[in-house]
């Protein structure tokens, strides 16, 4: 459905950095980059709630991660999601002839999932195949 | 004083107390500088071959083996190193015959080679602080990426010609797609929607040229590129979000760039991440005429089908140094890469390092070992380390590599 | 932060004037202002039944005890130690021409701001010009800070 697809864009936070800084594997690392932040506009017409688990399908993969309302509102149709392995599972191989891949402008549908967020053990497994 | 290689600002005032030869109590660091200095008593690589952790010396043995036997071996990262690391990361890529990108590549690349190039002016964070009254941050959080660098450069400090400080003297615009903390503290937020940079950047030359410009909100785009002419030293900070979403229309930064400096004197400087990412665009440049996605299999060249993104794809081993691209590629690239045999050169555990075949931990540089790096405007920074360390650093190990061959 | 209203909702409501003031609205506007402290209204200390509401209050009040004098606030958990507010602040200029007022570290010992362990510190207070006799409304450090990591009462 055309009308329910966002555009997500990845950015930086301080304290996912700080958390990266510190290593990849810690807790915290996760509950800051396994994240999308919603305007609160599509948290309402989404129907989902601060906290709550959402699968982010796009053209290359679906990944599991927590909604957030962003205080960075308005910004509607735009999710945001920290630069992280779980954000990278949704950016293509494929690119133009640039070769610089789509960090910035992913096409994706958010639906409430009961599934768990992925540690970034696992992540790692599914990558070695 | 030491200096911080948590990103491209390399600040240079840091006060570090050293409490028994450990780190203690800091003053100036950022958070996420602080990160960075306590990251080397956290989660560190150590030595290890095919998994199981190994001694140093056949790890090294190893990584050789492996690279000599690779018919197109990839040397990947980089901008994690010193400038003489990187020197000797690149002779050793000469005597492999490797193909060599670096960070820049997925990122400012193509921003850094037109100001590397002379092909934009630029001018250094010096400068900025002394002279610049308008800085425009485009597609950039340096709140968040590269934290002090409002404080010590581009708005909040006194400088040379600009002694009454920043409500007076000077101007901050952010465009971008979301209201981010830098946004949040600047005079002027512009949003600009994902992909849409090109059609700004339009309007903008159209309202430079006199012309009504194509948007919604028409008074607000002219009110901005007012204040943006009204400057007599501008400068431009293109971050992420200008770097992929112009990608396609590069040209269009160069005719902004050279509109706006019809009228008054526009610089750019491009926010580059890693601490010495300019540096190793700068020496490869130096050094064969292009700033990344070089192959030395057959004389010099460089093209897309260099690029990582490709030769992760047609490379047969890897020596990453400094760099999780296992992390921070899309995961198809980095499956490619967890598929073959990699050399992980680093000071810290990451994916990049639990997928290599050998590892070889490093000393962080800046904080356990000393060189020097060039700044994201270009000025070269020395450094030493501040505490002992054991560990080799990235040109000890790249020197033994190479010996090893 | 709190404001007197959510404070007035956790006094006891009897205008007793135990506390020294007329109603129990302007106990709580003063504790806010911090010229009375939650143990003046002795009725909330004493009293059993007002258990519940003087955890809540120490709870919400927390963070405004810690304020210095100048009712600066400072939450070090936010704080980017991005050091705006350092090289921002006019004192830190004046009296730190060659550190702060030039964008690097305090190098005075007169500075009021400074960055320690990546997250900002208040040293000096009684430097602040929100302070003494002579006060003007400083906001320097406040309004240059991205991640409202700092306030005022
Ligand atoms: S701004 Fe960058 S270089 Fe400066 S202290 Fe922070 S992380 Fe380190
Ligand atoms: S002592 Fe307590 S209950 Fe009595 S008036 Fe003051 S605030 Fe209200
Ligand atoms: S209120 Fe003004 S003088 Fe006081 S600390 Fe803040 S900036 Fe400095
Ligand atoms: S209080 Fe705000 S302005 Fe000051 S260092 Fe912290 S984040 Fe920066």
């Amino acid at each position: 459905m055309a009308g329910d697809e966002m555009r997500i864009v990845t950015f930086r936070d301080i304290f996912q950095s700080e958390a990266q800084e510190m290593g990849r594997y810690s807790q915290e690392y996760q509950d800051l980059s396994a994240v999308v932040r919603l305007d609160q506009l599509d948290m309402k017409r989404l129907g989902l709630k601060d906290g709550q688990r959402v699968a982010v399908e796009g053209d290359s993969g679906t990944v599991v991660v927590t909604a957030r309302t962003s205080d960075e509102s308005p910004h509607p149709g735009v999710a945001l999601m920290p630069n992280s392995p779980w954000s990278n599972r949704l950016v293509p191989e494929e690119t133009d002839e640039s070769r610089i891949p789509e960090f910035k402008n992913l096409k994706g549908r958010i639906v409430a999932t009961e599934e768990k967020v992925k540690p970034i053990s696992e992540l790692l497994e599914e990558l070695k195949g | 004083m030491a200096v911080c290689t948590g990103c491209s600002l390399l600040c240079e005032d840091i006060e570090v107390a050293l409490d028994g030869g450990k780190m203690g109590k800091t003053r100036n660091l950022c958070r996420k500088g602080l990160g960075h200095f306590k990251s080397i008593y956290l989660d560190r690589a150590r030595p290890a071959v095919d998994g199981k952790e190994a001694g140093i010396d056949e790890a090294i043995d190893k990584a050789a083996g492996i690279l000599k036997n690779a018919k197109k071996p990839l040397i990947f990262g980089w901008s994690n190193s010193t400038l003489d690391a990187q020197k000797a990361g690149l002779e050793l890529a000469r005597e492999l015959g490797a193909v060599v990108d670096d960070t820049s590549s997925i990122c400012q690349g193509w921003i850094v080679e037109k100001v590397l190039r002379k092909e934009i002016p630029t001018c250094t964070l010096d400068d900025v602080r002394n002279y610049a009254d308008v800085s425009i941050f485009w597609g950039s959080d340096p709140s968040s990426s590269h934290p002090r660098h409002l404080s010590r450069f581009s708005y909040y400090p006194r400088g040379e010609k600009r002694q009454r400080g920043y409500e007076e003297d000077r101007t901050a615009i952010t465009i971008d797609v979301r209201k981010s903390p830098t946004a949040d503290i600047s005079d002027e937020y512009y949003r600009v929607l994902p992909g849409g940079d090109a059609g700004l950047v339009e309007a903008m030359i159209s309202v430079l040229d006199g012309k009504i410009p194509r948007v919604e909100d028409k008074k607000k785009l002219i009110s901005l590129v007012t204040n943006m002419k009204k400057s007599r030293f501008g400068v431009i900070f293109p971050g992420l979000g200008m770097v992929y979403s112009l990608k396609g229309r590069k040209e269009l930064l160069d005719a902004l760039v050279e509109k706006l400096n019809q009228s008054s004197r526009y610089s750019v400087i491009p926010m580059v991440g890693h601490y010495n990412m300019r540096g190793f665009n700068q020496t490869l440049l130096d050094q064969t005429g292009f700033i990344n996605r070089v192959s030395f299999q057959d004389g010099v060249e460089s093209g897309p089908e260099h690029s990582v993104m490709e030769a992760a794809k047609t490379c047969d081993a890897a020596l990453v140094i400094g760099s999780d691209p296992v992390s921070s590629l899309p995961a198809a690239v980095a499956r490619r890469l967890a598929g073959m045999p990699v050399v992980a050169v680093d000071p810290h555990r990451n994916l990049t390092t639990d997928v290599a075949r050998v590892v070889i931990p490093s000393a962080a540089s800046g904080l356990e070992a000393g060189g020097s790096a060039l700044r994201m405007d270009g000025v070269e920074i020395k450094f030493d380390g501040v505490v002992e360390s054991e560990r080799m650093t990235d040109l000890e190990i790249l020197a033994r590599i190479k010996e090893g061959l | 932060m709190v404001n007197a209203m959510e404070i007035y909702q956790l006094t006891p409501k009897t205008n007793c004037k135990k506390c020294g003031l007329p109603t129990c609205m302007a106990f709580a506007v003063a504790l806010l202002g911090r010229e009375k402290n939650i143990e003046d209204c002795t009725p909330l200390v004493d009293e059993p039944k007002y258990e519940a509401k003087l955890k809540k209050l120490q709870e919400v009040m927390e963070p405004i005890m810690g304020a210095s004098e100048t009712g600066l606030i400072v939450h070090p958990e936010k704080c980017y130690g991005c050091g705006n507010c350092v090289v921002a602040c006019p004192v830190n200029v004046a009296n730190d021409p060659r550190g702060s007022a030039i964008g690097l570290g305090p190098k005075s010992d007169k500075a009021i701001l400074v960055v320690e362990d990546g997250v900002v510190k208040c040293l000096n207070m009684e430097e602040c010009r929100r302070f003494g006799p002579n006060k003007i409304m400083c906001n320097a450090c406040t309004a240059t800070c991205p991640s409202k990591a700092i306030e005022f009462v």
